[in-house]
Formats: C-alpha cells, sequence, structure tokens
C-alpha cells in the first residue's frame, strides 16, 4: 500500500514538473540507443576431453536504452536501462541463475545486477532516483551496491539533502542444483545525507546508512549465510584551499548484527531506533584522512586509512576490515627542455599496510613501494623505468615459522624514435624482472619464483598511408621449484580505413609458444580483427570476431588435447541528439 | 553422641555425594574466532551432563573463560542464566548455545572491549571450565571441567599485483598476466583453496556489478600457492584514441581518452571441504577485497 503510494507521489511530481515546463516549447532528446550480440563457441578434442571449459556464455543479447530528454532548461528526464537477455550470474547469491538452471522471478530479474533499469528526473536542483542506482555516498558509508528503490537528491544553494531506499537482494531460496543456488536473504536498504557543498571548496556532510536482512524471505533458507543488518553513521569534511592544498576527512562507526537469529543483548550497546544489539553485534569504528597539495607540475599527499576489526557495512558488503594503512604519494616533473617541455616525470608511493589492529588474528605487516620514472632524453630516446615492492610479514601463530611473502619487480623501458619524410618509426624494447620469496611455515625454507619478462615492439606510422601496423616479440620465463614455464609469442596488429573512413579494419595475428619443463612445446594461435563500421553520424555497427586455437604438447593426458575457442560480437548503436538536427 | 553425630553427618554427606552430577565436555581444540559461531557449528562443544541418581533439582552452568595463567576473562551472570533440570535417569547433552550464552557472559577489562568490537576474544591459549551449581544456593552439584582451545581468526588474503586500478601493457598481457596475493593467516593445518576469478567490466557496469553479474573469464581452483601465471588467449586488440570510438569494450575517461579494457579480480579462500573458509565474517564468501586492473 506504501509503495504504491509512493509511487503515485513520484509520477505525479514527474507530470507536474513536465507541464510546468512545456511551457518552454524547448524540449530535446539525446542519448544512445543499442543493441548488441554475443556468439560463443568451444570445440575440444578429443571428443569427451573437459579439460578446458567455456569461460563466456553461448549466446547473449544485450539491450541499452539511454535517452535524455530535456525540458527546457530546467527540467530533464534521463533514462538509463541495460539489460541482458540471459543471467550469467557466477559469483555471489545470484549464482546459478544461468541458462540451464532454474528460473528467476519477476523480483530476482529486476534486481539482478546483470540488468539495471532507472530514471532520474530532475528539475533545477532536485533529482528524483527511481530504479536501480548504485549510489556512492562516501568512502565508509556506501558505494559498492545496486539497489533497486526510489529516492532522492536535493542540493538548493549549498546544502545537500539525499535520501535512497529500496531492494539491494530479493530473497534467493537454496537450491542443491545443478547449478547450485547459495540463496540469499532479501535485504532492504536505506541511506540518507545531509550536509553542505561548495564545489573546489568545501564539504561537510553526514551519512547514514542501513541494511537488514529479512529472516523468512527464502524457504529454504540459505545454509551457509545468514541473516545480517547493519546501520552505520559518518561524517565526512572535505577542504580545499588555495595553491592547490586539499585536506579530506571521514569518521564513522558501524554497528553489525552478523547474525539476526542470535539471542538480543543488553550486553552491548544498541543505536537505537536504527538497531537493537543481539550476541552477534559488533560496533566498531573507520576513519579515513588525507592531506597534500596537488600542483601542476608537483603533486604530494599523505593519506591514511583505519578500519577496525568489527567495521562492516552493507553498502561495500566486500570490504576487509581491521586494518592500518598509511602512504605517502608523490608525482613531480621536472627537466624542461628548450620548448619548455618537461622531460621527467616521477610517480611514487611508499606506505605500510598493518593488518590485525584488534590483535583477534596473527600480526601482519605489508610494505607497499612503487616507482615509475620516465625521461625524454632527447627527441629520440626515453627511458622508463619502474619498481614496485610488497612485503608480507606476520607471526607464527603454531606453526615453527611465520609467514614472510616478498615480491620485488624491476622494469627497464628504452624506446628509441626516428623519422624520414615518409614515416616516423618507434622501436621499443621492455625488460621486467619479477622476484618473489615465500617462506614455508612448517621448515622455514624460503624459495624462489623468478620471472624474466622481454618485449620487443617496432611501430611505424606513415605520414602519407593510412595503414597502422605493429609488430611485437615477446619472451617469458618463470622459475619455481619443480616448474620451469618459458612463453615466446610474435605478434602483428595492422589497422586501416576503408570506404573514405566509413569503415575501419583492425586485425591481430598472435602466435605462443609454451614449454614446461622438459614436456613438448603447447603451440597456441590468436587471431582477432574488429570492423567499426560508421553508416550514418548516428548510426554504426561495430563487430568483434576472434578465434583461439590451443594445441597441448605432452604436458596433460590425453597427449595431443586441443581446443578451437570462437568468440563474436557484433552490436549496433544510434546516437541521437534533436538539437544537433 | 559423638558417633552420633559423625554418623549423621556422614549420612548427609553421603546423600550429597549421591546427588553429585558426572559431566564431560569435549571441545574443539581451535574453534571458530567469533564466539558466537560456536552455535552454528556442532562440532565445537558438547557437554554431557550425568543423572541426577534420582534426585528432582535445578542447576544453573557456571561457565568461565580463563587465560592459561587462570584469569578469568568472562563469566556467567548466574542471576540471569537459564536453568536446566538434569534428568533423574539418563544423560542430557547440551550444546554451545546453552553452555556459553553469550547475552549472559559478562566479560571483563580488554576482552570486553574486543568482544565489543569484534565478537571475538584477542587471539591466544584459553581454558573453558565449566561447572554445575544447585538452584537456589549455588553449592556445586558437580566437579568442574575444564579444556583448553587456542583461538584466532583467520585473515582473508590480501591482492597484491595486479595492484587497484594498474594499467598492464596489452602486449605483455595477451601473453602472461601475473596475479599475486597474501596467504591466509594463520596458515592452515589443512591447505586451503584460492579460488581466483577474473571478470571483464562490460561498458556501463560498475565494478562489483561485473563480479556479480558475468561469467568469469578465470575460474581457477590454486591450492596452496599464492601466485598464478595466466595465460588469457584473449587477443586484446589496441583500442582507438578517439572520442566518438564506438566499440563497446572501451573504457573512458572522463575527458574521452580510452583507458583500456578493464577487469575486476577476486579470492575466495575454501578450506579442504570447498567451503568458504570465514563464512561468520563479511560478505559470507569468504572473498577478498576486489581489484580492477585494465588492459592498453
Amino acid at each position: 500500500m506504501i509503495r504504491k503510494k509512493n509511487v503515485a507521489i513520484c509520477l505525479l511530481m514527474i507530470s507536474s514538473m513536465a507541464t510546468a515546463q512545456m511551457d518552454d516549447k524547448k524540449f530535446s532528446v539525446s542519448g544512445t540507443m543499442g543493441v548488441t550480440y554475443e556468439g560463443y563457441g568451444l570445440t575440444r578434442n578429443p571428443a569427451g576431453w573437459t579439460g578446458y571449459t567455456p569461460r563466456r556464455p553461448w549466446n547473449q543479447v544485450r539491450f541499452s536504452f539511454m535517452p535524455n530528454f530535456q525540458f527546457g532548461k530546467d527540467f530533464s528526464l534521463p533514462f538509463n536501462i541495460n539489460l541482458a537477455a540471459l543471467p550469467t550470474n557466477f559469483a555471489g547469491p545470484y549464482s546459478g541463475f544461468i541458462p540451464g538452471g532454474p528460473k528467476q522471478s519477476f523480483k530476482q530479474w529486476i534486481t539482478n545486477p546483470v540488468n539495471s533499469i532507472a530514471v532520474n528526473p530532475k528539475y533545477k536542483w532536485g533529482e528524483l532516483q527511481l530504479g536501480t542506482q548504485y549510489l556512492k555516498y562516501s568512502e565508509l558509508s556506501t558505494g559498492d551496491i545496486g539497489i533497486f528503490g526510489a529516492g532522492f537528491d536535493l542540493r538548493p544553494k549549498t546544502y545537500r539533502i539525499k535520501f535512497f531506499t529500496g531492494t539491494s537482494q530479493p530473497g534467493i531460496n537454496y537450491y542443491t542444483g545443478p547449478p547450485l543456488i547459495t540463496g540469499a536473504f532479501k535485504r532492504n536498504n536505506w541511506m540518507f545525507q545531509i550536509g553542505r557543498e561548495r564545489e573546489g571548496k568545501y564539504e561537510v556532510a553526514f551519512n547514514f546508512a542501513k541494511g537488514k536482512d529479512f529472516i523468512n524471505s527464502s524457504a529454504p533458507p540459505p545454509l551457509s549465510i545468514k541473516p545480517q543488518e547493519g546501520f552505520i553513521a559518518s561524517l565526512v569534511t572535505n577542504v580545499f584551499f588555495d595553491k592547490g592544498w586539499y585536506l579530506k576527512l571521514e569518521g564513522a562507526q558501524s554497528t553489525f548484527t552478523k547474525d539476526l537469529t542470535t539471542p538480543t543483548t543488553l550486553l552491548i550497546k544498541s543505536f537505537e531506533p536504527f538497531i537493537k544489539s543481539h550476541t552477534s553485534t559488533t560496533r566498531d569504528y573507520a576513519g579515513t584522512g588525507s592531506i597534500g597539495k596537488k600542483g601542476k607540475n608537483f603533486d604530494l599527499g599523505l593519506s591514511t586509512k583505519y578500519l577496525g576489526a568489527g567495521f562492516q557495512t552493507a553498502g561495500y558488503p566486500y570490504l576487509q576490515p581491521d586494518r592500518l594503512d598509511y602512504t605517502l604519494n608523490t608525482k613531480w616533473n621536472t627537466w624542461k627542455d628548450k620548448s619548455d617541455n618537461y622531460r621527467m616525470n616521477i610517480v611514487a608511493s611508499l606506505g605500510q599496510r598493518v593488518n590485525n589492529i584488534s590483535n583477534t588474528t596473527l600480526s601482519a605487516k605489508q610494505l607497499i613501494g612503487n616507482l615509475n620514472w620516465f625521461t625524454q632524453f632527447n627527441d629520440q630516446w626515453s627511458l622508463n623505468v619502474n619498481y614496485n615492492n610488497f612485503g608480507f610479514q606476520s607471526a607464527s601463530g603454531l606453526n615453527p615459522y611465520g609467514i614472510k611473502n616478498v615480491s620485488n619487480d624491476l622494469g627497464f623501458s628504452p624506446t628509441y624514435s626516428w623519422s624520414n619524410s615518409k614515416m616516423m618509426n618507434m622501436l621499443s624494447f621492455s625488460y621486467n624482472y619479477s622476484k618473489y620469496d615465500e617462506r614455508d611455515v612448517l621448515t622455514g625454507l624460503t624459495t624462489s619464483n623468478n620471472t624474466h619478462t622481454a618485449l620487443l615492439t617496432y611501430v611505424p606510422t606513415y605520414f602519407t598511408k593510412e595503414l597502422t601496423p605493429d609488430f611485437s616479440v615477446m619472451y617469458f620465463y618463470n622459475d619455481v621449484p619443480l616448474a620451469k614455464t618459458t612463453l615466446v609469442t610474435i605478434s602483428s596488429g595492422l589497422g586501416m580505413p576503408v570506404a573514405k573512413k566509413k569503415l575501419q579494419l583492425r586485425g591481430q595475428l598472435q602466435y605462443n609458444l609454451v614449454k614446461l619443463n622438459a614436456f613438448k612445446n603447447d603451440n597456441n594461435l590468436i587471431a582477432s580483427c574488429s570492423v567499426d563500421w560508421k553508416i550514418s553520424k548516428q548510426f554504426s555497427w561495430n563487430t568483434y570476431l576472434s578465434t583461439n586455437y590451443f594445441k597441448y604438447g605432452n604436458a596433460i593426458l590425453p597427449i595431443g588435447a586441443n581446443y578451437l575457442e570462437t568468440t563474436c560480437r557484433t552490436g549496433f548503436r544510434y546516437k541521437f541528439d534533436t538539437k544537433k538536427k | 553422641m559423638t558417633k552420633k553425630l559423625i554418623l549423621a553427618i556422614a549420612f548427609l554427606y553421603s546423600g550429597y555425594l549421591a546427588a553429585q552430577i558426572k559431566v564431560n565436555m569435549v571441545l574443539s581444540g581451535r574453534p571458530p574466532a567469533s564466539l558466537t559461531e560456536w552455535a552454528n557449528r556442532k562440532d565445537v562443544l558438547t557437554f554431557i551432563m550425568g543423572e541426577s541418581g534420582g534426585q528432582r533439582f535445578d542447576v544453573k552452568l557456571k561457565t568461565e573463560i580463563k587465560t592459561l595463567d587462570g584469569t578469568v576473562v568472562g563469566a556467567t551472570n548466574l542471576n540471569t542464566a537459564r536453568p536446566f533440570s538434569p534428568l533423574p535417569a539418563g544423560s542430557t547433552i547440551l550444546g554451545a548455545l546453552d553452555v556459553l550464552p553469550l547475552e549472559n557472559i559478562v566479560f571483563t577489562g580488554k576482552y570486553l572491549s574486543a568482544m565489543q568490537k569484534t565478537g571475538k576474544l584477542p587471539a591466544d591459549n584459553y581454558m573453558l571450565c565449566v561447572q554445575l551449581l544447585r538452584v537456589p544456593d549455588y553449592a556445586p552439584a558437580s566437579d568442574p571441567v575444564c579444556k583448553n582451545f587456542y583461538l584466532t581468526a583467520y585473515q582473508l588474503p590480501i591482492l597484491m599485483i595486479p595492484a587497484n586500478e594498474q594499467e598492464l601493457n596489452a602486449k605483455v598481457a595477451q601473453t602472461a598476466i601475473t596475479f599475486r596475493w597474501t596467504p591466509v593467516v594463520p596458515a592452515s593445518s589443512t591447505p586451503v583453496t584460492y579460488h581466483l576469478q577474473v571478470f571483464e567490466i562490460l561498458e556501463n557496469q560498475k565494478d562489483v556489478q561485473a563480479l556479480r553479474s558475468n561469467q568469469p573469464l578465470l575460474d581457477k581452483n590454486i591450492i596452496g600457492a599464492t601466485q598464478f601465471i595466466w595465460q588469457p588467449q584473449l587477443g586484446m586488440l589496441a583500442y582507438r584514441n578517439e572520442k566518438d570510438s564506438l566499440t563497446t569494450l572501451q573504457e573512458k575517461e572522463s575527458d574521452g581518452n580510452v583507458k583500456g579494457k578493464k577487469f575486476v579480480w577476486t579470492i575466495q579462500t575454501l578450506d579442504n571441504s570447498g567451503q568458504p573458509l570465514n563464512p561468520a565474517e563479511g560478505n559470507g564468501e569468504s572473498r577478498s577485497e576486489p581489484h580492477v586492473f585494465y588492459v592498453k
């Protein structure tokens, strides 16, 4: 009943706003619409061999319709409709809704993340949000999930008032399969923001967000997943000063119940009326902060993020808590040439992540360092050097030795360019050495995993021809105890416009040789091409075709196993804009 | 007179002894770190309360969690604890929900703070002691039974490379993309399986939306190791750096420049029976925070 009322109110508001603006008679429509077909084929030999599994849907059709109806200056009605003909969910609660599996209900279809239907009518500073929305309020409150529902975003002067409520997950029954459906409880969410903002100057906002599962919404219920409830309150403060200085802060507190079937308790403080504590409720804090200066040729910033061990929000379901990150970032342009262009660009960051602030698991530290240093010595020569380090260490616990994994990557990429009156040539070489050390927690022995990668690329550019070819050779060698893998790739691409540049053709041929230890080589040939046909200014037809033939040597059984994989993607797209007529 | 008194005391004491209930407890040496999770797993704790020797009376369970030096970390609030009636003949079997009712366990000091924030105790060795007390005088109705256990939460892998938002050279990525992640901490006694999945983010899709709606291009189980070299075999064509390009696979920056194909990857950590390692935590699927990377 309430839902019907809400819909009626929304429709009334839209119609009144539209009527108010029709007098202006400045109506226009712009946007895109399209349909794309994706086909996939896989032939495996010998018959019955299943060593390689399909990795795309056999057939898929996607529709998109994204018009924006503009009524006068102040009122717009943008639609965002993206639909897929077949469900293709493999991760999360919708997994199992694949062709051949059980059919989804209408509610499940409309909230399935593979589809989205939304309309956001906007009048001056007020916007209604209807349908599936992916709204990001802040880094800590909500931002990763799509919710099907209704809400608004009001921005009178410097004020910001936002609200949205709906369903992020319908009830999905557990199904033993095949295919297995993990199932899910129905989850309703709401979010609210109030604050003030002057773009480029400051932003202060309070965020509140809640998600709650309904215990009886699926039958049979999921086996491993528990009904949850979470509430979060956060305060965001961003200030932008003169000369590029900025300060960004957010503090948040979450109250999250991991299992709504556990008994309620008075021993853990509730956040009523928003959430009542159960024995599985945790309440913890999180904070982010960054300070720095952004300039045209010099950036410097210090950022930190703390997530308490019990910090959890329904708006970021994959967030990993219990950590403290701090990073120092810089970007620097220097060494001017005669034309006052900078020849050198340095991007670097150094930071540390400390896991287990709560001490509920073993302590672990991770060092993160990156450096990318580019230098243009002269018109011909340039050099790029990059270095990455990731180190991870933790205490031993019940094992004799602690975990210690260290990854070091060092790369050099010199490039030489030369030209004459007809063409320009670019020859680029890059070499990367990667060393990854892992300590065994039982023996204390460290195993090294070394990788060498070398790539040579030649790209000629003709001044008088439309051809754009490229050639490359790559060598990859990975050495771990008991496994030495060598990959060699030769590839070449060619692009050209035809039919007065209405048709853009591009093709690529790639041959890979794979060798594992003393086994016979695997051979792989990939051919792909794309055809982009601009039928008119508004209408285009794009096609992409790819075929991949892989033949194993004798590293796996049956000897000589092979597969042929084909991909076809073709689609029409129409861009429209009545203003341009 | 003295003899009579001694006899009377001996008689009363023997009656009291007859009312002592035999108890036994089976506790996993490494139960789940989240104490609420104990009740969901039948293999974690079993408490056997013996017969009452024909007598009828109620008892309450006095449960204490102690560190190995005997410091009490948390104990039952007997006033609000639920009474049980031992069977006159026959045993009663109780589970974690009865023995460790968290709504009646009062934790102290830093342990209280840890429980309120995380639902877990700090990683350490602990002892669980349970004794039956008669209602209403709280006289001991059994000997205390104690079992040691080790608590530590599993920390799921953190994705290392490709780093979040990293751009990979298409000429290298078309041959091999190396994935690395941190191992589960602490190292599990049985090998864990890292379920590595890579999804392409299609046009008009958000990162997590792609993960939840697309078929993975790579779907691989890796036992024990924390590195995988993927040969994508995707034929990654270079994209045209053109504002009006209509190729449907492109991800554009706000200025119209093409950023390349976009992928999202994650690790799901499974135990030796193929189930999520940390079902009580986070999203319930034991999936690590996903990262995106570009190929251009």
